[in-house]
């Protein structure tokens, strides 16, 4: 075995770094269709039936209880089988980004509900009420008031599924997808085993400067949209008993 | 102009609108009076459907209907004619003061938004509050977000105010601002439907004062006539109650 | 879909047999982790320069990578840590003989051990300042304080939180295949390899997992409300 050589860290992530549009790719991907999935059951928990319900909390229990990689397996194997008997289609050609968009889709969809019902929730019903009564459609109430103020709100729980999103999609190599980890086991091989700790070294430093920039980028929208005072509006104490 | 019969509406089978009539006809100022839990509330949410009355039927100008069988459209043209003050303002947390007035313009009836700011302006100015259009709710004292409620309010020309206690949220020092404001819109001779415990107030701008309690109108009549000699003996108890030096101050 | 019925139950029987493995990883890492985690805590909470610089660079390490990464990295770095290590010390070790639930171990457990070092942060730091001044004021040392008084306060605001980390520690321990651990993973995986049943495998691991996730959060459930009778009391009486 070849003693460790720090110098490889630096000399291998250029090699890497192309990649990064993939695994980020799995993440806008993943968010995109994970938002839509769980915008509708998190619909379907606050605004449906007793069986629609029920159904999206069923989901949401399961899906808790699923590890991504049990998750992405299941995909990647039943999809095509599936695919293959009840429409006589194959699909082993897709590319393998299409199997880690549809599990983590599956996965996603659940926190993600959970942020916007949670969030939804905590806006005050009053808001909603007092845009009806001055001539909104529940829809506009909903567009105009509910939403951007529950938006906020969820702003560093969905930041923190963000984050957490990025990480569970690194198990995409295990399918094959070459992603950055997915480089970084070919760049091993090539060397024949070698240069592992060097190569995950450098993963390592690339997926922290990932997550703290998430992290730095939800803090940053957080403290934009928490409502602090804009600063055109000069904040003028009113003293008990009159006006200023 | 607006008459409601036999609003019935329960919550959890308990009663709290037992067949209430009003009647308020263009100019008017009705007072709601009555204890806390007597259902002030319930019938001014309602009338603009905030709640879903489980009996009883409306007129509102050519406007005929049901409460249980108002279609989406009808509670929708009802809104529009009516507009409602909050015990505890509501107003929109992420919009400035301007915002929250001219919402109703823009996005509920397709304003552009230069007319509905001037409109807006316009809103403010008569509640005093110019000066503070840019702020947000969270920068204003109790008795300046109401008053944006109430610009908010008169900003959609609404046939009808509904006012439920828009003071009793308040610190007394700024209850007189929000008064003088109401005072101001029942002078112009603005329609308004208001919920409200300040007694001398009522006596003041009211044309028609209705007490309740317990579901129930126990008796209306004018303001004279209900304040100087009520002729139920629960109006009496609680106008005692609730401001001993009456006899003596009207 | 045409499943292998006969496949799915015999696998199904081998998954479950392989749950105390699962357990065993999650028991062990957890119970491992505590001490040091509670200490990260109370580092992170009362201290200040060059230690607390340190501990919170490897929360922040473990919290920022993915535990995929984390299992890559020990399994390559252990080996010849291990091995300079048992050098050092004039001991000969084969650690290639060493049993690979070793390293699953040793990576849940420095996983767990940021990840519970928050828990166990925010759990303490919600604690009224109050108690501990009373505590002191009735005779109690601070330890003495901080075992009696503060940590089972601190325990019962964490309930939900250690839930959460149990099951999503549960669920990362479906990883420890990649270091050859016969989990509930690895068996329906070979199992599946000899007929190419991976979809039955899966569904059969799937099931596995929402069992074992099911009782830990029941037996959560039942514990939350046991160490927090004392709240339950005080909402009875409010
Ligand atoms: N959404 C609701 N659910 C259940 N009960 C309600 C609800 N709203 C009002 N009530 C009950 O109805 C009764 C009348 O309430 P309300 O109309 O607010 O009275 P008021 O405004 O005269 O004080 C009260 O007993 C109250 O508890
Ligand atoms: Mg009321």
């Amino acid at each position: 075995m070849r003693p460790f050589d720090p110098s490889f860290i630096w000399a291998v992530i250029p090699a890497l770094l192309p990649f990064l549009s993939v695994t980020l790719a799995v993440v806008a991907g993943t968010l995109f269709f994970g938002s839509l999935l769980g915008g509708l059951l998190a619909a379907g928990q606050v605004s449906g039936g007793r069986m629609v319900r029920r159904l999206a909390r069923a989901y949401i229990y399961l899906v808790r209880c699923t590890p991504p990689i049990v998750m992405l397996f299941i995909v990647f194997y039943g999809l095509p089988k599936f695919f293959m008997e009840v429409f006589s289609l194959d699909i082993n050609a897709w590319d393998k980004i299409v199997y880690v968009w549809i599990s983590f889709t599956l996965l996603f969809a659940a926190p993600i509900s959970e942020v916007m019902r949670s969030s939804y929730l905590a806006v005050d019903h009053g808001q909603y009420e007092a845009a009806v009564s001055i001539g909104l459609s529940p829809r506009q109430a909903f567009l105009h008031i509910m939403l951007s103020q529950a938006a906020v709100v969820a702003l560093p729980n969905f930041g923190n599924a963000v984050i957490s999103l990025m990480k569970e999609g690194s198990l995409a190599y295990t399918i094959g997808l070459v992603d950055l980890i997915g480089k970084g086991q070919l760049i091993i091989s090539v060397h024949y085993g070698a240069r592992a700790l060097e190569t995950y070294l450098a993963l390592t430093l690339i997926y922290l400067v990932l997550t703290l920039g998430v992290e730095q980028l939800f803090s940053f929208l957080e403290h934009r949209f928490s409502g602090l005072p804009p600063s055109d509006a000069v904040w003028h104490p009113v003293k008990p008993g009159g006006e200023v | 102009m607006l008459k409601i019969r036999n609003v019935h509406k329960k919550f959890h089978h308990i009663e709290v609108l037992k067949g209430v009539d009003i009647t308020v006809d263009k100019g008017d100022v009705v007072a709601i009076l009555g204890p806390s839990g007597s259902g002030k509330t319930t019938l001014l949410r309602c009338i603009n459907f905030l709640e879903r009355a489980d009996q009883g039927e409306m007129e509102f100008d050519a406007v005929h209907l049901e409460f249980t069988a108002a279609s989406s459209r009808e509670i929708a043209q009802i809104r529009k004619k009516t507009a409602f003050v909050f015990q505890n303002y509501n107003l929109f947390q992420n919009k400035t003061a301007l915002e929250n007035v001219t919402v109703g313009l823009t996005v509920g009836r397709g304003m552009s938004r230069i007319q509905a700011e001037a409109v807006g302006m316009k809103a403010l100015i008569k509640v005093g509050l110019a000066d503070r259009a840019n702020f947000y709710p969270a920068q204003l004292s109790g008795g300046q977000q109401q008053r944006v409620g109430i610009a908010r309010a008169i900003a959609v020309e609404p046939d009808v105010i509904l006012f439920d206690e828009p003071t009793s949220a308040l610190d007394p020092e700024l209850v007189g601002e929000v008064l003088a404001v109401i005072k101001q819109l029942a002078k112009e001779g603005k329609t308004m439907v208001i919920v409200t415990h300040e007694m001398k107030f009522a006596a003041e701008v009211a044309t028609h004062v209705v007490f309740m309690a317990d579901g129930n109108i126990v008796e209306e009549g004018s303001p004279e006539m209900m304040f100087v000699c009520p002729k139920e003996e629960r109006t009496r108890s609680f106008l005692r109650r609730i401001l001993p030096q009456i006899e003596y101050n009207i | 879909m045409e499943l292998d019925y006969s496949f799915l139950e015999k696998t199904l029987l081998l998954v479950l047999l392989a749950i105390p493995t699962t357990l065993k990883l999650t028991v062990v890492s957890v119970l491992a982790a505590a001490p040091f985690s509670l200490g990260i805590a109370l580092v992170r909470l009362h201290q200040k320069g060059a230690l607390l610089r340190l501990v919170t660079a490897y929360v922040t390490f473990v919290r920022g990578t993915p535990i995929v990464l984390q299992i890559l990295l020990v399994y390559s770095l252990l080996p010849s840590a291990l091995k300079a290590g048992a050098a050092g010390l004039g001991l000969r070790v084969d650690v290639f003989a060493l049993n690979p639930v070793f390293y699953a171990y040793a990576v849940f457990t420095l996983n767990t051990i940021a990840l519970l070092s928050e828990v166990l942060r925010s759990a303490l730091g919600n604690i009224a300042p109050g108690q501990m001044e009373a505590a002191l004021c009735a005779g109690l040392t601070k330890p003495q304080a901080y075992a009696y008084i503060i940590l089972p306060q601190a325990l019962v605001s964490a309930m939900p939180n250690l839930c959460n980390l149990t099951v999503n520690l549960i669920k990362g321990t479906s990883l420890a295949f990649l270091m050859t651990v016969q989990d509930m993973t690895a068996t329906a995986k070979i199992a599946a390899s000899y007929g190419y049943n991976y979809i039955e495998a899966y569904l059969d691991v799937f099931a596995g997992y929402v069992l074992v996730c099911s009782i830990v959060q029941c037996l959560f459930h039942y514990a939350e409300r046991h160490v927090g009778r004392y709240r339950l009391a005080r909402q009875k009486q409010g």
